[in-house]
């Protein structure tokens, strides 16, 4: 599962190279979120057959992917404001 | 400085408060099953009770149990063997009739000793009857009181059978939607001071130099952050469901109207990107925004109110009533929502600030 | 005074230009109609659930597409004018008034095709044609607004579609509620009929005062 990632990743890294378009790199970022979200999800659903992972341990794990979920989320908000701030960087270098 | 910069230091420091005081206090202890659930009247039936955080070990010497159907109908138990520290078998001699004209009745189970404190299972153990006979059943359930409850010593959340450990998602997973309509409230505050700024401009001056567009911009920051903690919630409240109410998705009023609430706040943006020219850009979001809140208040106040829900606070009842919100609760889940509120803020701000930053670059001759 | 007097001329206004280009309505209906005909031939029998959820997709399209036109069919010159011979309030108000007469006279067309083709299952005609009237003044009111917003846009009609399904979604989950209350046979079913009826009262008074106090933004240019 996460070699997959991993080879996506990859080939996301290779993609950016080719071009350096503003809509594809935000069509790399919907790929990676969409790759985070789906690697999660199938943890989820791997983790919820056979011993039921999340009602264990009195359901605590629900409260951890809340968590994590949220921490995620945040850091998705950061990476966006970084991508902004680049691109204005790279802007004003340019008129300089 | 410190006035500058200190909220966000504040924010930072409620949340680690929220995490340390969250995760860290244990629950109460609790019953989380017992089996048999149904059985016949008139046997004698030993019931195997798992209890959960308790030690039962320990409290074994002063253990007591019953089974309850109201406040002047108990069963004391006859025998209570400790198998460890989280299991008892509880022997109870139910009688052959119930004090109750209906066939099937249920109990809820009290177990009772020093170290654990009084913990209970409500609807535990369902009897039927094959006939009903209310004078027989009289002589049979003789008045009892339950007395000389224990309370377990030290801080604690109070233990739900379904939630679990997951009560402690009450502090991860509600305060992020308080802090949605906080900084949407704060978008309608940004949007309407544009709009009141730019009508007073039109009435005392014409021909000034071009009016800030910073309110427009904090507005955005706003509902772009507000826009993340729904997103947010909505999945952290479907983990939750998941594991509780046993579907991602289970069409609850709630889980629909703010589906439909972000919908209407992402039609915002895509109106954004509609209108070229930044001012008359910034006016019509500002107006949009001020309509589409207006439209949204009988979505998140009105309409969950008088629906049924499986979230508390629904169908009539008042939200967070004291069932559902002990005071220890209480004293993390209100700094919560303080906390996700200022780390709100604090997004919104850093984005108005590049969005700033933007127009003042474009406005240099870029 | 003044003002109801301008938007009689106004509500006039609207109802020649209706007439002058028939085949906008014209298109409103053929799209009534042929929505109901489909929903004909591939329902045998349509169940009471159905015919409510189907009922409701149809006017919301239709109504979409019939307001849509309202702030778009008139270049932007023409309504500037309008402005310096008239309130603007007027002009908003006029603009309502025309739309709600123009979705309850087409959800009571399409009420009547409907019920020849899929049954009739109302019991309480009273509270669903209360529900009718003043659902046709909320997706009147907003729909008429949210033109006026995406009016100025490049890309209006996509636009019009992606702000104001949202914002219908509240009214029209009211109304499908209602609608599905008066399904039932007049059994002690008051209550909850009632409370639904003042909440779409609200949602609508709610709508028209923001709308009201907005407008004067929007149309300056």
């Amino acid at each position: 599962m996460i070699f997959c990632t991993l080879k996506n990743l990859d080939e996301l890294k290779n993609r950016a190279t080719f071009g350096r378009q503003p809509k594809l790199m935000s069509k790399r970022f919907f790929l990676l979120a969409f790759f985070t979200t789906a690697t999660f999800f199938r943890g989820m659903a791997q983790a919820s057959q056979g011993d039921d992972f999340m009602r264990s341990m009195g359901k605590m794990y629900v409260v951890v992917a809340a968590i994590a979920i949220v921490f995620v989320g945040i850091v998705a908000f950061l990476i966006y404001l970084d991508r902004k701030l680049t691109k204005l960087e790279n802007q004003t270098k340019h008129n300089d | 400085m410190i006035l500058k910069h200190g909220w966000k230091a504040l924010g930072a420091a409620i949340l680690i408060y929220t995490f340390v005081a969250g995760l860290l206090i244990p629950l109460k202890t609790g019953v989380q099953s017992i089996i048999p659930q149904s059985i016949q009247s008139g046997r004698n039936v030993s019931f195997r009770v798992q209890g959960y955080n308790t030690q039962y070990l320990a409290g074994a010497p002063e253990m007591r149990a019953w089974l309850k159907m109201d406040d002047d109908h108990v069963l004391a138990a006859f025998q209570i063997l400790v198998q460890n520290d989280r299991e008892l078998k509880v022997g109870f001699q139910i009688p052959f009739f119930l004090p109750t004209d209906k066939k099937v009745q249920d109990f809820t189970l009290i177990i009772d000793n020093p170290v654990d404190g009084a913990h209970i299972l409500p609807s535990a153990v369902f009897v039927t009857q094959d006939s009903i006979n209310m004078a027989l059943a009289k002589m049979y359930w003789p008045p009892e009181k339950i007395e000389g409850l224990h309370e377990k010593a030290g801080i604690s959340f109070p233990f739900r059978n379904i939630l679990a450990e997951t009560i402690r998602n009450t502090y991860y997973h509600v305060p992020l939607w308080f802090a949605m309509i906080l900084l949407f409230l704060g978008a309608v505050f940004y949007s309407g001071r544009h709009l009141f700024r730019l009508s007073y401009r039109n009435k005392i001056t014409t021909g000034e130099d071009r009016m800030t567009l910073d309110d427009d911009r904090m507005s955005l920051s706003l509902i772009r952050t507000g826009v993340l903690f729904g997103i947010l919630g909505l999945l952290t409240g479907m983990v939750w469901a998941k594991n509780t109410w046993g579907a991602y998705w289970s069409g609850d009023i709630k889980q629909n109207m703010t589906a439909i609430c972000l919908l209407i706040y992402m039609a915002y943006f895509v109106l954004r990107q509609a209108y070229e020219d930044p001012e008359q850009r910034a006016r019509i979001a500002s107006v949009y925004a001020l309509f589409a809140f207006a439209a949204m208040i009988p979505l998140l106040f009105v309409i969950p109110r008088l629906t049924d829900s499986l979230h508390p606070g629904n169908g009539g009842n008042p939200a967070m009533g004291g069932e559902d919100l002990d005071n220890t609760m209480r004293m993390v889940f209100y700094p919560a929502i303080i906390g996700w509120t200022l780390l709100g803020l604090w997004m919104s701000q850093i984005s108005f600030r590049i969005e700033r930053l933007k127009e003042r670059w474009l406005e240099s001759g870029g | 005074m003044q003002l109801i007097r301008e938007i009689g001329f106004l509500f006039q206004k609207e109802l020649t230009l209706e007439m002058r280009q028939k085949y906008a309505l014209g298109g409103i209906l053929l799209y009534v109609l042929s929505t109901v005909y489909v929903v004909y031939i591939s329902f045998v029998r349509v169940e009471p659930d159905h015919w409510n959820t189907l009922y409701w997709i149809i006017i919301l399209f239709a109504s979409v597409n019939a307001v849509a036109r309202s702030f778009l069919q008139e270049h932007s010159g023409r309504q500037l004018y309008y402005y310096t011979l008239a309130n603007p309030l007027a002009v908003l108000l006029a603009k309502i008034l025309y739309n709600f007469l123009l979705l309850l006279f087409l959800s009571l067309l399409t009420l009547g095709a409907y019920s020849v083709v899929a049954g009739y299952p109302i019991q309480q005609p009273g509270p669903f044609l209360w529900a009718l009237v003043l659902g046709s003044l909320g997706f009147s009111i907003a729909l008429t607004f949210v033109s006026a917003i995406a009016s100025r846009a490049t890309n209006t009609s996509t636009l019009m579609a992606i702000l104001s399904l949202p914002l219908l979604i509240p009214i029209l989950a009211t109304l499908i509620r209602l609608a599905k209350a008066s399904f039932i046979p007049k059994a002690g079913m008051e209550v909850p009929i009632k409370s639904d009826l003042y909440i779409l009262a609200g949602i609508d008074l709610l709508l028209l005062g923001a709308a009201m106090m907005l407008f004067s933004f929007l149309w300056r240019d």
